[in-house]
C-alpha cells in the first residue's frame, strides 16, 4: 500500500513536465480550456482542471500561448493557441524529451 | 453565462483576491469551465453536479493562488535559511545580553533580587516576543513583495565560510564555569558593596570601599563588560568552547570592562577616599600604576587565550 502510494507520488512528478509540452503540441490548433482538458485526458495525459486553467495562464503570461475570446456560441470560451515564441520552446522540448527517453531506455536497459 | 448562485459565488471567492485587471477574464473563464465540467457530466442534474465540481476545485483561495502565483507559505524556501540562522542569532546571543543588561539595571536600582528575577524573566517573554514577530512579519513582507516583481529576492549566497565551526568537546568546560563565576563574583561584589555599605569606619559609619563617584560614570562600562564576560562565559559552557565570533564578542567585552577599570586605577580614583582615610592608606602611586597595569596584560592574555582557542 505505502509502495503504491510512493510509486503514484513518483509517477506524478514525473508526468509534471510533459503537460506544458503536451499543452504546447495540442494548441497548434485553437482550443478552450474544458475542450482541451478532456483532449489531454483522452490521449493519456492525466491532468487535473485545477492544474491545467492556472497553467494555460501562465504560459500566456510567459508569450508562449495567445488567447481569444470566442463568443459566437451560446457560451463565450476564451480560445488558447501558440504562439511562435511557444513553438519554438516546442521544438527545443521535443528534442528534450526524446535525448531523455534515449537515455533513460538505455539506462534501464543497461541496469535492467 | 450560468446565473447559479453557488457558481457565482465560488467565482467572487476567487477573483477578489485577484489583481484588478485580471479578474474579469478570468471570472468568465471560470463561469465557463465550470458549466462545461457540468454540461460533460450530467445535464440531467445540474444541481448536484455542480456542488461536486465546486468541491473538486477546492477552496477558493488555494485556488486563487493558483492563478496568482501567489506563494502559499508564509516565508518561503528562498528566504527561509536567511530567517532562521538570523531567528537563532536574535534569540541566543541578542536576547541573552539585553534580559542581563535589564537585570543589571534592577540590581543597581536597588530593587532587590525578587525584582531583578522578575524584569530577567520578563524580559525573555517580551523582548523575546517581539524579536520573532517582528521578523516574522518583515520577513512574510519580504517574500510576497519579491513575489509581486516577479523576481524572488536573492538572499546572499550561501558559501562554504558560512559553516559553523564543529567545536571539538574541549575538555567539559571547567574553566569556562570557573571564569563565569569569577567574573560574576566581581559584579555581584561591586554592586553589593555600594548597596550594602559593608565598610564600617572608626566612628561606626557605614561606607561604600569603591568611590560612590564612580556611579555616575566609570563604574558603568566595567559593570556592562562585566556582564558581557559573565554571559559570554556561559555561552562557552553551553557550546563547548570557543568560535571565533565568540572570540571577538569576548575581546569587546574585556576592552569594555578593562579599560575603564585601568584608567580609575592609574587615576587612584577607584576607592572612597573616606574608606583609604579611615584605613591609613600609605600605597604609592606606582602601585595603582602597576595593578593598572596589570589588569591590561591579564585581560589580553585572556583575549589571545580566547583568539587561539577558537583556530583550533
Amino acid at each position: 500500500m505505502a509502495t503504491e502510494e510512493i510509486a503514484l507520488g513518483q509517477a506524478q512528478e514525473l508526468r509534471r513536465g510533459t503537460v506544458v509540452l503536451a499543452c504546447l503540441a495540442l494548441l497548434r490548433k485553437p482550443q478552450y480550456g474544458y475542450a482541451l482538458l478532456e483532449t489531454l485526458n483522452d490521449a493519456g495525459v492525466t491532468v487535473d482542471g485545477n492544474t491545467l486553467y492556472p497553467l494555460l495562464r501562465r504560459l500566456e503570461k510567459q508569450g508562449l500561448l495567445t488567447s481569444e475570446w470566442n463568443t459566437d456560441e451560446s457560451r463565450p470560451r476564451k480560445f488558447y493557441r501558440v504562439s511562435p515564441e511557444g513553438s519554438r520552446v516546442r521544438t527545443s522540448l521535443v528534442r528534450e524529451w526524446q535525448d531523455l527517453v534515449a537515455s533513460i531506455s538505455r539506462l534501464t536497459k543497461e541496469n535492467g | 453565462m450560468s446565473t447559479n448562485t453557488l457558481t457565482e459565488r465560488y467565482v467572487h471567492e476567487v477573483v477578489r483576491r485577484l489583481p484588478a485587471d485580471q479578474r474579469d477574464d478570468i471570472a468568465d473563464e471560470l463561469r465557463t469551465t465550470i458549466a462545461d465540467t457540468i454540461e460533460a457530466r450530467d445535464p440531467a442534474r445540474p444541481e448536484a453536479v455542480e456542488r461536486e465540481v465546486l468541491s473538486e476545485m477546492g477552496d477558493p483561495i488555494r485556488h486563487a493562488a493558483r492563478y496568482a502565483d501567489r506563494p502559499l507559505a508564509l516565508i518561503g524556501p528562498d528566504l527561509y535559511p536567511t530567517y532562521i540562522r538570523l531567528l537563532a542569532f536574535l534569540l541566543t546571543t541578542v536576547l541573552p545580553v539585553i534580559t542581563a543588561v535589564f537585570v543589571l539595571l534592577e540590581i543597581v536600582d536597588g530593587n532587590g533580587l525578587g525584582a531583578a528575577v522578575g524584569a530577567g524573566v520578563e524580559t525573555v517573554f517580551t523582548v523575546g516576543a517581539q524579536m520573532v514577530t517582528v521578523l516574522t512579519v518583515l520577513f512574510a513582507v519580504a517574500e510576497r513583495a519579491g513575489h509581486r516583481k516577479g523576481t524572488l529576492i536573492r538572499t546572499t549566497d550561501w558559501t562554504p565560510d558560512d559553516l559553523p565551526e564543529t567545536r571539538e568537546p574541549q575538555k567539559v568546560g571547567v574553566g569556562a564555569v570557573l571564569t563565569a563565576v569569577w567574573y560574576a563574583l566581581l559584579l555581584g561584589l561591586t554592586v553589593w558593596q555600594q548597596l550594602s555599605e559593608p565598610y564600617r569606619t572608626n566612628g561606626g559609619e557605614r561606607i561604600a570601599v569603591l568611590d560612590p563617584d564612580l556611579w555616575s560614570g566609570w563604574i558603568w562600562p566595567i559593570l556592562i563588560g562585566l556582564a558581557g564576560l559573565v554571559v559570554l562565559a556561559l555561552v562557552r559552557v553551553i557550546t563547548h568552547g570557543w568560535t571565533s565570533r565568540l572570540a571577538v564578542l569576548h575581546a569587546i567585552a574585556q576592552a569594555v570592562f578593562v579599560l575603564p577599570l585601568a584608567w580609575i586605577l592609574q587615576q587612584r580614583q577607584i576607592f572612597n577616599p573616606d574608606f583609604l582615610a579611615d584605613v591609613t592608606d600609605n600605597t604609592t602611586p606606582e602601585v595603582y600604576t602597576g595593578a593598572a597595569l596589570i589588569v591590561l596584560v591579564a585581560s589580553l592574555i585572556a583575549v589571545v587565550n580566547g583568539f587561539r582557542a577558537a583556530k583550533k
